[in-house]
């Protein structure tokens, strides 16, 4: 009977025959008790078995067309395997006592296996789970990684030194990411994946603004600039005691180091030979050894602090976390020497404000004098073209055309057919076609890694920026061209009119640039003189971005109100930018006007007309006020208004409230 | 190049404060006195070219037409080492050499027959560049070559050039001190004349607080002509460093004047400067904060104009243009506005937008700034008629005595009759008027002898 129990125990015997062939004999009472329990640890046993059996290195072997189990579940049974061992030594020291002394009970049999049968369902718990959630990669290690905090300390320290097993999967596969950007993943189990189809989608910069959030998440959008080499997070396999942010800054740090492998300049290095920057051949050969190796000589310390991750003791969530942030900034302070000091980001943020926000001004003022005509109308096929070389001779003109910074921009015009646009939806009376005014993009061709900071969403949105700096400007160059006429005439009416227009036109620019662009600029510019760390120059910048955007009112703040709109070629809503193109639009017909009034009659009524509307559209301004208050652009609007309304006369003539008068005094 | 100014210098006066301007852009822009690039310049992003052209051999050479009557000025020019600086073809003394003798009409009558010579050498300048802009004129307005012949040349640029700013840089005689020049009441009146109604925008440099500035501010005893023109070509250069240092605004002149003379005869600017100290106490430490360089530019002690006490306290602020040169943060430009807004430290016209306009610049890096933060202001200021109130008050005293009139008569322009006296006399009176009325809220309605129809 006893030796029935040892082979049940031994799982010598075929599971279902071991239920018929119940021994009928026992020495003492309680023994079908007891033999059934052994039989329950035998089934346990058995299952474990079974389960290991299914995944082990040799079954995969024998059975390779059959379904593989990942390295995971086959580091699961192996560390199964190894808990097992001591299970079959236990049997074996019974079957020596027994063997020596035969008057040994069942009991006392049932004694030596019984502290298994929780180990045992545990195990199967874990087994069942896997097989019924069908389980596999990093989901295993989570789920064995629940299963540690056990109160029996047995079936704990069984499961620490299963987990350590899948452990030591998880952590080379880590370790290979972190280090060498290299996916060693053959079953797909680790929680980064390659995606496979490649999205890529290049029409980025005519694309209209549509970002339909607030503030705070337009910094986030614009910080997440893909490094598209295709790797991405799959959540459903996210370890449960990994945060998301931990996460992400591990793919943060593979894919930043894939990305130093595909250094252009290592390619074809002959081509890119920088024209401005010439550098000794012994300084570039450095420089280039460099960067294969982006560790320099802490790539054994990682490696070595990486592999110390393996000891399910020091396995701890903060210490990964305090690894990865360590090799974290590390990469980014690489990737900051990259950027800053040989893409020089610091001169290319310049470049950046320099021609995309106007900073060269005598270079777009003699651009306008030049294309302005041109802009007037919708594009024509040979827009493109007429425009970059109208841009060069602009360049040449203010003795920029040397500079090889001048070669790295380009405007584009894109074509549109015509009947196409005026089938649009818009409701807009007459203006459907679309001038270049509202579509021109200047494009830019910037150096290597940069690509992180100036992502296509990024270069939108400084294109919004661009076409309403181009805009004014254009629209305050031809008021001031006017100065001259209208000094020479003798019409008051005419004169102040034009002076308000002038007015207005002038203080929105200096609102933008020096309010608003130089502000920001030079607080963009003590971050990142501040920082050596790339993260924080890349959040730098998107918060430098989006408040600019912000507080030149070129965001949507509700966005329920744009649904109708759809795919509208300006989707900007925000209704102080409405109100602010209205006025531009209000001086560029006043401008035209002047061309053909010549009786005093049609001018005085014509007079008429633009005052009233003028005074009507800066009322509507002012009264925005009121409703924006609550929102951050409101702060912004105030002081566009107290620019505009320094003297106190305009609140006067638009007739406000005494609330609003109040509100725009303070 | 775009925007590109000529610079005419005319008679003893604006020859001196034109010579004191190119000295101070040579500095500035790293150009040496013979018109090389300095070395240390070669690399500077800085606009030359809108007051500088390059010969063919990389010299620059000022756009600047020099032009006098007599001799002495100019060859102080030419014996200085800033002689091969100047286009020599550009630089024009009259044959005899024999002076206005103080005389307007006689300055006019030369500027008349010497007029096609002179307008050769302009329209040649004015060829040779690009996309001009305007012209500077650089005179005063008491002698007689820089106000006669100035304003001869004044009204025949119009007529050429329709379409350039005519900017002039006008030196007021200095009302303090007994002057030599008996007639400079007469002169300064003719010449006002052709300011209002021939220049799109006078810069007022008035030598009476030019001189009270130097000695109580700057606590010279005796200041000399060098020391008053250091001055002024601090101003002038400082007025044109938008022009000559790229930025994202104000970049050629109309942008500049267009938003300080919102109707057509106010263009009567006056200027400020801070922080103006003299060499021997350059290490006194000032806060430099871009509100203190705000508020010390509205007061009165640092205008270059001195302007007659406002009594009522009626006059206000036409505009108001702010240069900040140096290390600025930007973002104290809104609060000082802001501040000054709330405090009402400027005050400013009822009838119409007005504003300050803040525009800030760069500066040389090739000059020692000794102050962190520089500012210039230009302003139109209703008060300013005071100053061609007093003009017109020494220009009766004289009138009602007859005095002095047969230098005039001698002139063929007053031979007949002494008419041109009484009319330069009621369009600088219009022109007071018209900046008194540009102090109250009336001015929309404001029609003085027809002038609005």
């Amino acid at each position: 009977m006893i030796h029935d129990a040892l082979l049940v125990l031994w799982d010598c015997t075929r599971v279902n025959e071991m239920l018929q062939i119940e021994p009928t004999l026992y020495a003492n009472q309680g023994d079908p008790e007891i033999y059934s329990r052994i039989c329950a640890i035998s089934r346990s046993h058995h299952k474990i078995q079974n389960f290991i059996a299914a995944t082990s290195f040799n079954y995969r072997k024998t059975h390779t067309g059959a379904k593989t189990f990942g390295l995971y579940g086959q580091a699961l049974s192996e560390g199964i395997t190894e808990i097992l061992q001591s299970y079959k030594k236990t049997l074996l020291e019974v079957e020596s006592l027994i063997i020596g002394n035969t008057d040994y009970t069942l009991s006392f049999v049932y004694s030596y296996v019984e502290k298994f049968q929780g180990l045992f369902n545990t195990i199967n718990r874990i087994i069942t789970t896997i097989k019924e959630r069908r389980l596999t990669g990093c989901q295993i290690l989570s789920l064995t990684h629940q299963h540690i905090l056990n109160g029996n300390e047995v079936v704990h320290n069984a499961i620490v030194r299963i987990f350590s097993c899948i452990n030591t999967v998880f952590v080379n596969q880590l370790c290979t990411w972190l280090l060498y950007g290299e996916l060693r993943d053959p079953y797909e189990e680790f929680f980064i994946y390659r995606s496979k189809k490649d999205d890529h989608s290049d029409t980025f910069l005519s694309s209209p603004s549509t970002i339909n959030t607030c503030d705070k998440t337009l910094v986030t959008t614009l910080q997440q600039t893909p490094l598209d080499c295709g790797y991405n997070l799959n959540p459903s396999m996210i370890p449960h005691f990994m945060p998301l942010s931990l996460a992400q800054e591990i793919l943060f740090i593979g894919k930043t180091v894939i990305l130093f492998g595909f250094d252009p300049r290592k390619v074809k290095r002959n081509t890119c030979i920088t024209l401005n920057r010439p550098l000794l051949p012994l300084h570039k050969l450095d420089n280039d050894s460099r960067r294969f190796t982006i560790w320099e000589e802490k790539e054994a310390e990682f490696h070595e602090k990486l592999q110390k991750l393996k000891d399910p003791e020091i396995f701890e969530v903060c210490n990964l976390r305090c690894v990865v942030r360590e090799i974290k900034e590390c990469v980014t302070k690489h990737l900051w020497t990259v950027a800053v000091e040989e893409a020089q980001l610091l001169h290319e943020l310049r470049l950046m404000k320099d021609f995309y926000l106007l900073g060269r001004g005598e270079l777009f003022l003699e651009l306008l004098r030049l294309t302005a005509h041109m802009l007037d109308k919708p594009t024509t096929r040979t827009s493109t073209r007429d425009m970059n070389h109208a841009f060069q001779l602009a360049a040449r003109a203010v003795f920029l055309s040397n500079s090889a910074d001048i070669e790295k921009f380009s405007f584009e015009l894109p074509y549109v057919k015509p009947n196409l646009s005026a089938n649009s939806t818009l409701d807009d009376d007459s203006s459907t076609v679309a001038d270049g005014w509202s579509t021109i993009i200047l494009k830019y061709d910037f150096k290597w890694p940069l690509h992180l900071l100036f992502a296509p969403e990024v270069l939108a949105r400084y294109n919004d920026m661009f076409r309403l700096l181009l805009r004014i400007k254009k629209t305050q160059h031809d008021l001031h061209a006017l100065w001259k006429t209208y000094k020479q005439s003798r019409r008051f009416a005419m004169c102040q009119l034009h002076n308000k227009l002038m007015f207005l036109m002038d203080n929105l620019q200096h609102y933008l640039q020096a309010d608003v662009l130089e502000t920001n600029f030079s607080r963009l510019m003590e971050t990142v003189n501040k920082t050596n760390d790339f993260e924080k120059l890349k959040k730098a910048h998107a918060t430098f971005l989006a408040d600019i955007l912000s507080q030149s009112f070129l965001t949507v703040t509700s966005p329920s109100e744009n649904e109708s709109a759809g795919d509208a070629a300006d989707s900007i809503n925000n209704p102080v930018f409405v109100n602010i193109m209205e006025l531009l639009k209000l001086c560029d017909s006043f401008c035209s006007m002047s061309e053909f009034a010549s009786d005093k009659d049609a001018e005085d009524y014509y007079i008429k007309g633009y005052s009233d509307r003028f005074n009507k559209l800066v009322k509507q301004l002012t009264q925005l006020l009121v409703s924006l208050r609550e929102r951050a652009c409101g702060a912004f609007l105030a002081r566009l208004l107290m620019r505009l309304d320094y003297n106190r006369w305009l609140s006067a003539e638009a007739e406000l409230t005494r609330s609003l008068t109040h509100m725009l005094r303070c | 190049m775009p925007s590109e100014m000529i610079t005419l210098q005319l008679g003893q006066c604006g020859n001196q404060i034109g010579f004191e301007f190119w000295k101070q852009l040579c500095i500035e822009h790293g150009i040496s006195p013979e018109g090389i690039l300095e070395e240390f310049a070669s690399a500077g992003s800085d606009r030359k070219d809108v007051f500088f052209y390059q010969a063919d051999d990389d010299h620059y050479i000022p756009r600047a037409v020099l032009l006098d009557l007599e001799p002495r000025v100019i060859h102080t020019i030419m014996n200085s080492p800033y002689a091969k600086l100047y286009n020599p073809e550009n630089v024009y003394l009259s044959k005899h050499g024999g002076g206005a003798g103080n005389n307007w009409a006689s300055g006019y009558a030369q500027g008349e027959k010497l007029n096609e010579e002179v307008f050769d050498i302009i329209n040649r300048e004015a060829d040779g560049s690009d996309n001009l802009e305007g012209f500077v004129l650089c005179h005063s307005i008491a002698g007689g070559t820089g106000s006669g012949m100035g304003s001869y040349i004044l009204e025949h640029l119009s007529d050429r050039f329709p379409k350039k700013l005519v900017q002039t840089y006008s030196v007021f005689p200095n009302l303090d001190e007994i002057s030599d020049v008996v007639v400079q009441p007469y002169n300064s009146l003719l010449t006002l004349k052709r300011l209002t109604e021939s220049a799109d925008c006078v810069m007022v440099l008035d030598n009476t607080a030019l001189n009270r500035i130097a000695s109580d501010r700057l606590h010279i005893q005796n200041p000399s002509f060098a020391q008053i023109n250091t001055l002024v070509s601090t101003i002038m250069s400082a007025s044109t460093a938008t022009l000559r240092y790229p930025s994202y605004m104000n970049n050629d002149l109309i942008s500049l004047v267009a938003p300080l003379i919102p109707t057509p005869r106010l263009h009567f600017l006056m200027t400020g400067y801070t922080p103006l100290t003299a060499d021997h106490e350059l290490n006194t430490i000032r806060k430099t904060t871009v509100l203190d360089v705000m508020q010390r530019l509205l007061q009165p002690k640092n205008m270059m104009v001195s302007l007659s006490p406002d009594r009522t306290n009626q006059h206000c602020y036409i505009s108001i243009l702010n240069i900040i040169q140096g290390e600025v943060d930007p973002s104290q430009v809104h609060k000082s506005l802001q501040r000054i807004r709330e405090r009402k430290l400027a005050s400013f016209i009822p009838w119409g937008p007005a504003s300050i306009q803040v525009a800030l610049s760069r500066r040389s890096p090739y000059v020692h700034a000794s102050h962190k933060v520089s500012g210039l202001l230009l302003a139109n200021h209703t008060n300013i008629s005071s100053l061609f109130d007093r003009c017109l008050q020494q220009f009766d005293k004289l009138r009602k005595r007859e005095a002095f009139l047969e230098v005039f008569r001698k002139e063929p322009m007053f031979k007949e009759s002494l008419e041109e006296f009484d009319e330069s006399r009621s369009v600088v009176d219009d022109l007071v008027q018209e900046y008194q009325a540009a102090a109250t809220p009336d001015y929309v309605h404001w029609n003085p002898g027809n002038f609005y129809t």
